[in-house]
């Protein structure tokens, strides 16, 4: 009893070390700037938690936001996964019912680090149930602080896949009980994880699709149980009710094709169940003909539902091509560099992990086979699915590692006591040297992770991308915080009902730094709303003015990096603005019109006039010809691109700088009103009365 | 009411029965954004009767924005005399009365100096003006000190903020050098009377007004007092016309010479962790400096400021307690500022003070150095509260910097109350190890497991199993020691008695097994069979000692010869090394 409470103890003190460490490492953005919200999604996510824990649960449900998708507005409770949301919000409530008075921000921001303890938590039990506690501690370790995840959930990184990951592997870990047992009481047990998934992130569709493609291969290898029959028609009933409940989800799971794998699955598990039930009872001739007259029926109903469905999952992928989502740098497919940056020894590892379950096999490790298999598959389609990968990964090196280690350190411990108590044992002096070797070289390469895992964290994944630091060559450290200068000027000395133009990826930032109307923003489900202000931007100014008149905008937002060279600024993203105004509008826009006639992408004197006379050109370099940087390059030098710019004598007519921020990363522009109309002639206005009175707004076909 | 403001009128009409201003200075200084007033005033008993105080007058249109007034005597440790606000019967405008600490006797003379403060009073003119304009302002007063009292002789001095002026009211001829403009000396002046003055002129100085703030103090017992000020800031001078150029604004040094880029924020000495936050996060333009005697913040907002333009920003700071904190017993004074420098000159045009006393305070009484609205106390809860803080709220609109000083708060407390949160730390703690420990000792199953009760069962007999064969296999050893001692000695009883005792202990020790065996096999583990199976091999064991011992026995009689012997024993203890290992790999299968 003792030995099992030292264990248990020691169990317990790793996880509460692993969870500790990967709380940590994850803290490096908030010890070197601040407790602050990252990047872009993040922003959106803690104005709704904002506006959860102002406003009440209902009223975020109903939540109707009229500044996001000026004129549409967006139905924010129907479009969200709200799991995260309400994870903080209920957090935050708990702490302020016990009079812990923590805001809503710090909340949100330490929500990922503190999940991603729970995340060691869940993969250490799955890995238990796969292999033996001691693979479950090394695989809680290095889930806390394997760089593939830790890019989803550092401190300030407010997402959905923060939480999603816990869920994920928690729900995994309860089917693999599930089956295990049979029981009904994991199998809800699992359900509920599951909701808590659907309601948290997209991602549950490849938990829908693994466990039935997990019963499917278990049928096919003959290893139905009544354990498995139970687990499942639990799991896809009670799941399917439950995630049906979420309202951005709906009545997706029985209508999608995403979803009718599950389906399938299930009755076809019914249909195997129920012949097994019939073979005890028939005799052999009829249970052929029942069999013959099953199986076409089964294959009328499977072939009239998968005719139905217009796309299959796999055309899902073909969508990259549609050019808003494959400007998103994280829809790229994954390079080799990046899957050893992320989980580095790990990716070596995992096979052998994955081969000492197959080796040695059991319902539950066919389970992690397919997870790992298709897990691999997925990460190769696109950078993001990276994370669904790297718990699997954790495991099955996990695995490998500890499996090693038992052969070469496990059997000399067990076997001390019996050496000692008689001579007879033969002592296999010859092979000490080659396991210390050994284990030596293994705690070499771990200790070479969990450098590297620092390593990545401190330097690729710890920046909060809204405040730049810049370093000095004494050390000192600059803080270059244009965006929020920018936009608390935006927040301050605006109309509060003041509508912002600018590129889709700065709307969340501005509805949640700039509390401002904006026209389009990072939930890009309205591609010709997204096109109609890429054609703004890069139109010429009276163009792009009757455009603005029409969107009623007032002021327009870029980033413009020439004077710093920062490179991720809107004239780098510019091609993707032309590419998409071209898409909905191709008669006004043409990509080729922005290169030169070689074919390239230019700013300065070579590049093309209507590139040099578009509004973004214009917005970005106006007034910056007169600027010299330094002493050793002209004025109008943009340090982005190295060119000297080709326009600099940039005069705006319907704009007006209205604010430039000190590194003139932010510029804003006042899109003026339209000026007094001349007095007209008793003549002309009798003419003109008619017409005059037409509202804009109607006709927007003229402008195009 | 009608008694009393009758009872006023007689007293007003009584004191400026007599007084005359015999001699007056009064100095304008309109350097800032604020209008600040002295009147250095020579009074004199005209009358028959000693004189108790005296009234001083403020003009209708200067009154409203009045923020301070202050009476002194003319040396500079006097104190101020006690003022009170009443009414003229007749005059538009705003009356004081001031208490003399002693009586002026008839024919008396008397100095005193009065000291106002004005707030938005000088007002841009053009409103609104481009980022490469100056700003201009107008300023409208009075030429003569309003006064009940007729005057016999006055100047009047104003100092302005630039040498340019666009134009300003001429009467009397006045001088105008540099920045300063002398009107005077006017003679004979009668009560009340007025004179409109007017000046025009560029006044580039930060004309920044705190339109609210809010602030905060939470006192601990525990040695810390934490101030936070949240504070809405707007730039109240002529408006931004047309764009802002960055360009400009960075290239050109008076480009925006009226725009505010940052300004300093005296903190008291002792102020630690200080921030400088707003909504959406730390400030980062900003620089903190420990001086001897005070903590500097050089606040620089996100943006520069231009006229109209506004920010809001929360700075804090955490205080030792024990400077501000005095006891006696269970008796406490908090004695700190109400309203702490923000800025040089500044204007507050609303402020809140929330004073969050320690949970348990009781018998609350505030001394504020000039009256200030009290709202309703508040509870205010954080960490580890029950109950909740008070927490006394006042307001008070148009403050100046002459109304930074101390309020005092008294309040009595029990110490005893001081052990409350650590000991509900204690409290949670020792619950939550309590539900640990339970839920780890106590079995709540509904229903009883069979199989792991089995399983224990079988366990613990395995374990003892183990131990029972261990034992044998040390008996053979002890057995072959005895051998090698005989082989030595010859000693043949020795070898006997030790061959028996084998004997005896290994048929307990075999018996003991095969009972534990029968026991696996009741509980029905397929166990049993490789104990049996451990048995066996032990039989053949048994048997190989028994032969080694025989052949000892041979040797030593002389019946075998060495040689034999010794490869023999090779193939016994061979024979023995091979089985002990089958027998080690079924223990270690068990």
């Amino acid at each position: 009893a003792s030995v099992s409470g030292f264990l248990s103890l020691l169990s317990f003190t790793i996880l509460f070390l692993a969870w500790l460490a990967g709380f940590s490492s994850r803290l490096f953005a908030v010890i070197r700037f601040e407790s602050i919200i990252h990047e872009f999604d993040p922003w959106f996510n803690y104005r709704s938690t904002h506006h959860l824990s102002t406003n009440g649960f209902y009223e975020f449900l109903n939540w109707f936001d009229e500044r996001a998708w000026y004129p549409l507005g967006r139905i924010v409770g129907g479009t969200v996964y709200p799991g995260l949301m309400v994870t903080a919000g209920l957090i935050h409530y708990i702490l302020n019912l016990l009079h812990v008075t923590v805001h809503i921000r710090d909340v949100c921001v330490f929500l990922a680090p503190v999940f991603s303890g729970l995340t060691a938590v869940s993969t250490f039990l799955l890995t238990r149930e796969l292999w033996n506690q001691g693979a479950g501690l090394l695989a809680a370790c290095f889930i806390a602080i394997v760089p593939g995840y830790i890019s989803r959930s550092v401190a300030g990184s407010f997402d959905n896949e923060g939480i999603a990951i816990f869920a994920l592997q928690f729900t995994y870990y309860l089917w693999v009980k599930s089956v295990k047992t049979g029981s009904v009481f994991w199998t809800i047990g699992c359900c509920l994880s599951y909701f808590y998934m659907v309601s948290a992130w997209g991602g549950y569709v490849f938990i829908i699709n693994l466990i039935p493609l997990h019963v499917f291969v278990l049928l096919l290898m003959q290893r139905f149980s009544r354990r498995l029959y139970i687990a499942y028609s639990t799991f896809y009933i009670v799941g399917l009710v439950l995630s049906m409940q979420i309202p951005f989800v709906g009545f997706q799971p029985i209508r999608t094709s995403e979803h009718m794998a599950a389906a399938g699955v299930f009755a076809l598990l019914q249909a195997y169940a129920f012949l097994q039930y019939l073979k005890d009872r028939l005799t052999r001739q009829e249970f052929q003909t029942l069999f013959f007259l099953g199986v076409s029926l089964a294959a009328g109903v499977v072939f009239l539902t998968l005719t139905k469905p217009s796309l299959p999952p796999l055309l899902r992928y073909a969508k990259i091509h549609i050019p808003i989502i494959a400007s998103v740098s994280e829809h790229q497919p994954t390079t080799w560099v990046s899957f050893f940056f992320d989980l580095h020894i790990l990716v070596c590892t995992f096979p052998a992990g994955l081969w000492f379950c197959i080796k040695n096999i059991n319902d539950e490790r066919v389970f992690v086979a397919l997870y790992a298999i298709s897990a691999v598959y997925f990460a190769g389609v696109m950078v993001r699915l990276m994370l669904t990968l790297t718990p699997v990964v954790c495991m099955l090196s996990a695995i490998a590692f500890s499996s090693v280690f038992e052969h070469y350190l496990g059997d000399d411990m067990k076997r001390e006591n019996p050496i000692k108590q008689h001579p007879f044992y033969p002592v296999k002096n010859s092979s000490v040297y080659s396991k210390l070797i050994v284990t030596m070289l293994m705690l070499m390469l771990l200790m070479m992770f969990a450098v590297h895992c620092t390593w990545v964290t401190s330097n690729a994944y710890s920046s909060p991308s809204v405040v730049l630091a810049s370093y000095n060559h004494d050390g000192s450290r600059n803080i270059l915080d244009d965006f929020r200068e920018a936009y608390y000027w935006l927040r301050q000395n605006t109309d509060e009902h003041a509508r912002v133009m600018s590129w889709w990826d700065y709307g969340y930032q501005i509805a949640g730094m700039a509390n401002r109307t904006t026209l389009v923003d990072n939930n890009t489900w309205n591609n010709s709303h997204i096109a109609l202000v890429g054609k703004a931007m890069s139109s010429n100014e009276s163009a792009a003015y009757e455009i603005m008149k029409s969107l009623d905008v007032d002021y327009v937002l870029i980033i413009f990096g020439g004077v710093i060279g920062y490179s991720g600024d809107d004239i780098n993203k510019f091609l993707w603005m032309v590419r998409i105004a071209e898409g909905e509008h191709p008669k006004d826009i043409r990509e080729s019109d922005y290169f030169t006639p070689q074919g390239e992408f230019r700013v300065d004197k070579a590049g093309s006039p209507t590139l040099l006379n578009c509004l973004m050109y214009k917005m970005s370099y106006y007034r910056f010809g007169e600027m010299q940087l330094d002493f050793r390059t002209p004025p109008g030098f943009d340090r982005t691109r190295n060119a000297e710019i080709g326009n600099k004598d940039i005069r705006l007519k319907h704009l007006e700088e209205a604010f430039t921020s000190e590194h003139w990363l932010v510029r804003i522009y006042r899109v003026k009103k339209q000026e007094n109309r001349q007095a007209l002639d008793h003549k002309l206005r009798n003419i003109a009365a008619k017409q005059k009175y037409t509202s804009k707004k109607v006709l927007p076909s003229r402008f195009h | 009411m009608q008694r009393s403001l009758i009872a006023c009128f007689f007293r007003a009409s009584l004191c400026a029965e007599g007084l005359v201003n015999e001699d007056v200075k009064r100095t304008l200084d309109l350097s800032s954004h604020l209008a600040k007033i002295t009147a250095e005033i020579q009074l004199a008993n005209h009358g028959a009767s000693r004189v108790n105080g005296f009234t001083l007058a403020l003009e209708a249109e200067l009154a409203p924005h009045l923020a301070f007034i202050g009476v002194k005597g003319e040396e500079e440790e006097d104190e101020s005399l006690e003022l009170k606000e009443t009414t003229v019967h007749g005059q538009s405008g705003k009356f004081f009365e001031a208490q003399l600490p002693s009586s002026l006797a008839p024919g008396a003379k008397l100095r005193v100096k009065v000291e106002t403060v004005f707030s938005h009073v000088l007002k841009p003119f053009p409103t609104h003006i481009t980022q490469a304009e100056r700003q201009l302002v107008v300023f409208q007063g009075n030429h003569y000190l309003y006064s009940p009292y007729p005057t016999r002789s006055q100047t009047t001095r104003v100092r302005l903020a630039s040498k340019t002026v666009e134009s300003y009211t001429k009467l009397g001829n006045p001088t105008k050098s540099d920045e300063t403009v002398e009107y005077g000396p006017f003679k004979d002046v009668p009560p009340f009377s007025q004179d409109a003055m007017k000046i025009h002129y560029e006044n580039n100085t930060p004309f920044l007004s705190i339109s609210s703030i809010t602030r905060t103090v939470e006192v601990s017992h525990w040695g810390n007092i934490a101030v936070e000020e949240t504070i809405d800031l707007r730039h109240t001078g002529a408006y931004l016309k047309g764009p802002f150029s960055r360009y400009d604004y960075q290239r050109q040094s008076d480009s925006g010479i009226s725009s505010v880029k940052s300004f300093k924020t005296i903190l008291p000495a002792s102020a630690q962790d200080v921030y400088y936050r707003d909504e959406i996060g730390n400030i980062s333009t900003s620089h903190l400096q420990v001086l001897d005697d005070s903590v500097e913040v050089e606040i620089r907002p996100r943006f520069p400021l231009f006229g109209g333009w506004k920010t809001h920003y929360i700075v804090g700071y955490n205080l030792p307690s024990y400077e501000y904190l005095y006891n006696l017993g269970d008796q406490y004074a908090l004695k700190l500022r109400l309203v702490d420098h923000v800025y040089d000159d500044q204007v507050i045009d609303q402020l809140t003070v929330k004073l969050i006393l320690p949970e348990g305070a009781r018998n609350i009484h505030m001394d504020t150095p000039y009256p200030i609205t009290r709202s309703q106390d508040e509870l205010h809860y954080t960490y580890l509260d029950t109950f909740g803080r008070p927490v006394l709220v006042a307001t008070k609109n148009n403050l100046v910097e002459q109304h930074i000083q101390d309020v005092v708060v008294h309040y009595t407390f029990n110490k005893i109350l001081m052990l409350q949160e650590p000991l509900l730390v204690v409290g949670a703690f020792y619950i939550l190890f309590f539900t640990v420990i339970i839920y780890v000792r106590l079995d709540f199953s509904i229903t009883k497991d069979p199989a792991a009760e089995v399983r224990m069962k079988v366990a613990s007999i395995t374990e003892q199993v183990l131990t029972l064969v261990n034992k044998r296999l040390g008996l053979y050893r002890h057995m072959d020691e005895v051998v090698n001692r005989y082989k030595q000695t010859r000693d043949t009883g020795a070898l006997n008695s030790g061959r028996k005792t084998l004997e005896a202990e290994h048929r307990t020790l075999s018996n003991d097994i095969s009972a534990l065996q029968a026991r696996l096999k009741s509980e029905g583990s397929d166990l049993a069979e490789k104990v049996g199976e451990i048995q066996k091999l032990d039989n053949q064991l048994k048997d190989l000692v028994c032969r080694s011992c025989q052949e000892a026995e041979r040797l030593v009689a002389g019946k075998v010869k060495k040689d034999t012997y010794i490869d023999s024993d090779k193939t016994l203890s061979g024979k023995r090394q091979e089985l002990v290992s089958r027998i080690d790999s079924l223990l270690d299968a068990l």
